[in-house]
């Protein structure tokens, strides 16, 4: 497909995601503004309230983008637009707090005396000194606050706001290229129409000077001073040009599907949302993409979703914390009974595949060799260069469990990214990878997955987990979903995330081959 | 007229006093110069009267009436005051600075205007030339013109100047100080005009009042003060300059 086609194809949704970056970054900084310059004048004015001030907006800077949004969600119960808003607002916060004092306190003694003694009231001089002399520096602010907001906005993508991060997302987890410059690009224009807008604007609120009175310039100010406008004009326009745009809670009688970023989420994400679509009356609202594990269950467990696909393993371990269980049917017994009590989340029947880790060599490699299973590259093991994650280097249940458990370590470790893994692997530049189970690439590129023989990894089978509550009052979901128990194997999965990842089909109309080849989307049996 | 009662100012609860003991009297449309070197209490003196500091104790009268009990506002907005450091405001233009004090009086702004050109034509600035710059678009001398036409805008009865002419050069200085006696003549107005200079306090006073350390020195008529001077100070503050100027006229 051609690149004129891609974006043609793209356009509406492209209006509506620039919509939404704008109205998520306009938002923000116009909340922002109105919060960060109050609280510049009160610690200016106030000196005990500086420190405490400068320190507590320091320090929402530093908190992590992701753990940010774990943590509104956490605390509003709610994913979409609103989290990502306050989470902006509490990063803009910083440079309009920081220079609107500056700014103020920037004014010299000299005139502030002056102010003073001619008999301007406290608020008088503030309204008719202060803040005029420090306007530029808190434009200035103003100016930094937003075009970071821009950058930043794209994360709100994780949280299920949408946005030009959506296509960022999208175009990581299906290792899409074309998806990521899609977000990107606009992005990056857009960061620079709003630096450029504001420092016009900057420029028109200057006072004009004896000399410039009458030339043509300055006749060109008021027009200055309305671009941030357009900017925001645009946005407003972009954002009714798309389809209509995806609010903050799941409407009544729909269900709220979550995934996360990456293929086999979005998968399993279409299956389960299809499923329900065919075979029930409930409406499905997909809010895929987001932002890792701990996003989708703080959604999930705060009931802004009602249902995602997660991983025995991964809610064992990462969840609830749990030390690694090797029995399959007692990791699931385990996560099922925690997640009823604490969450009052319930794990339906998983879909059958165990998307663990796998030590994958080359097939070739493997029939000269005979490798079959993990403990046969003992022997050789010091003379192999292994490419792993960065997690897998330094998860307990990664390498440093694995050498333990088999009593060798490879010659040579490199930490790659996942993608790049399996590329190095085919390109002859590793020869052992930490594959993912069921990743696509396995089949793909003739890998050679080795059994686990002293049962090491941790199972990470993944079923469909839905909100009790949900349950109760649609008993037909758990109908709807039942199909899905038990009919993907490993190799189905693999063939399914193969499709998405190499083929580059889009993760919807691969789940409806699949759904439409086993017969499972006409409604009621 | 204003009265200083006993006038005292610490800074560091009574450790140290800037300002001791300090009794004066402006009578009604006299010039009176605060004269005395740095860290005599002269500003301090200055600041006091319109309560930009407030004395630790004594009294200060305005009008028969004690400043304390003034709204410190309106009291500042009834004396005229120019600053050491001119302290324009910078973003506004210069029509604007001369006209702040009737516009926080609220007055009509054809008459704040009208005003405001009076008093740039009165100090010498040509209003057509000059109402739309900007302060930094003046050279010091000229800025402190408007320092002086802003500080007489509302038409206060009082005068306090701290140092108007400090930082401009010898020229300009003397040019301001030969107009500002001319001014006198027509505003009839009660000045209080703090300097280091004896010369420039010679020119402008009608009666001196030494400061030394704080303390009141002696106060009077030029005449008074320099053909009886009442301490060894006083005698020792005009007797240098006397002898460079002796000297300087045999060089000529």
């Amino acid at each position: 497909m051609g690149t004129i086609e891609f974006v043609a194809d793209r356009l509406p949704e492209l209006w509506l995601r620039t919509g939404e970056h704008i109205r998520l970054t306009c938002v923000s900084t116009a909340v922002a503004i109105l919060v960060g310059i109050p609280l510049g004048i009160i610690a200016s004015r106030i000196s005990s309230l500086r420190g405490p001030v400068m320190s507590a907006v320091g320090i929402l800077q530093t908190i992590p983008s992701l753990a940010m949004l774990a943590i509104l969600l956490a605390l509003l119960g709610r994913i979409g637009a609103v989290p990502a808003i306050v989470a902006l607002v509490l990063y803009a916060l910083l440079p309009i707090v920081r220079n609107t004092l500056a700014g103020l306190e920037g004014v010299s003694p000299e005139v502030m005396e002056a102010a003073q003694g001619i008999g301007m009231t406290d608020r008088q001089r503030l309204r008719i000194v202060q803040l005029p002399l420090a306007k530029p520096v808190i434009v200035a602010g103003i100016r930094t606050a937003a075009v970071v907001g821009v950058g930043i906005a794209t994360l709100s993508a994780f949280i299920g706001a949408g946005g030009l991060g959506q296509f960022i997302n999208e175009g990581l987890a299906l290792s899409h290229t074309g998806l990521i410059l899609l977000g990107a690009i606009p992005a990056a224009i857009l960061a620079l129409l709003v630096d450029w807008s504001i420092g016009a604007a900057e420029w028109g609120l200057r006072p004009t000077r004896q000399a410039e009175r009458g030339t043509f310039t300055v006749k060109l100010k008021p027009a200055a001073l309305s671009l941030p406008l357009v900017v925001v004009a645009l946005g407003v326009g972009a954002y009714f040009m798309g389809p209509g745009g995806r609010g903050g809670q799941t409407a009544a009688g729909t269900i709220g599907i979550a995934s996360k970023n990456f293929t086999e989420q979005l998968i399993l994400g279409e299956l389960m949302g299809q499923l329900i679509e065919a075979r029930t009356d409930l409406g499905v609202e997909r809010r895929f993409n987001l932002g890792g594990t701990m996003i989708c269950h703080e959604a999930i467990a705060r009931g802004a979703i009602e249902v995602y696909a997660e991983y025995t393993g991964t809610g064992l371990t990462a969840v609830l914390k749990h030390d690694v269980v090797a029995d399959p049917e007692e990791a699931l017994r385990i996560v099922r009974e925690a997640y009823r009590e604490r969450f009052g989340v319930e794990w339906l029947e998983p879909f059958g595949f165990n998307n663990t880790y796998t030590l994958t060599v080359r097939g070739d490699d493997a029939q000269r060799h005979g490798w079959q299973k993990i403990s046969d590259l003992g022997l050789t093991a010091s003379e192999l260069r292994a490419g792993f994650t960065f997690e897998f280097a330094e998860r307990p249940d990664g390498y440093p469990g694995l050498r333990d458990a088999y009593g060798f370590s490879f010659g040579e470790m490199r930490g790659l990214e996942p993608a790049l893994m399996y590329e190095a692997i085919a390109r002859d530049q590793v020869d052992v990878i930490c594959a993912f189970a069921t990743d696509g690439r396995i089949a793909a590129y003739n890998l050679k997955p080795l059994e686990d023989d002293r049962g090491f990894f941790p199972p990470y089978h993944a079923a469909p987990i839905v909100r009790a509550e949900t349950l109760r009052e649609h008993p037909e979901l758990r109908e709807a979903l039942a199909p899905l128990a038990g009919a993907l194997d490993d190799a189905t999965m693999q063939r399914l995330n193969y499709e998405v990842d190499e083929k580059k089909r889009a993760p919807a109309d691969v789940a409806r081959e699949f759904l439409v080849s086993h017969d499972l989307l006409r409604k009621g049996e | 007229m204003i009265v200083l009662d006993k006038v005292c100012k610490s800074f560091d609860d009574g450790a140290t006093f800037a300002v001791r003991s300090l009794s004066l009297e402006v009578a009604e449309g006299e010039t009176l110069v605060l004269l005395g070197s740095s860290g005599c209490g002269k500003t301090t003196t200055l600041k006091m009267i319109n309560r930009l500091i407030e004395p630790t104790a004594g009294t200060i009268e305005v009008d028969g009436r004690n400043v304390l009990d003034y709204d410190p506002v309106e009291l500042r907005r009834s004396i005229g005051y120019v600053f050491q450091g001119i302290g324009l405001f910078p973003h506004l233009t210069i029509e604007e600075n001369v006209e702040i004090v009737p516009r926080l009086l609220g007055w009509p702004s054809s008459e704040r205007r009208e005003r405001a050109h009076y008093l740039l034509e009165l100090v010498g600035l040509t209003p057509g030339e000059f109402a739309w710059r900007f302060p930094d678009e003046l050279s010091g001398g000229q800025q402190q013109r408007v320092g002086l036409a802003r500080a007489l805008a509302a038409d206060p009865a009082y005068l306090l100047m701290d140092e108007p002419f400090g930082a401009l050069d010898a020229l300009t200085r003397d040019t301001l100080q030969q107009e500002l006696l001319s001014l006198r003549q027509q505003l009839e107005k009660t000045i209080i005009f703090v300097t280091h200079d004896i010369f420039e306090a010679l020119a402008l006073a009608d009666r001196l009042a030494i400061l030394h350390a704080g303390r009141l020195e002696q106060v009077g008529t030029n005449d008074e003060v320099l053909s009886s001077p009442a301490t060894g100070f006083v005698r020792d503050l005009f007797a240098k300059p006397a002898k460079q100027l002796a000297a300087f006229k045999e060089m000529l």
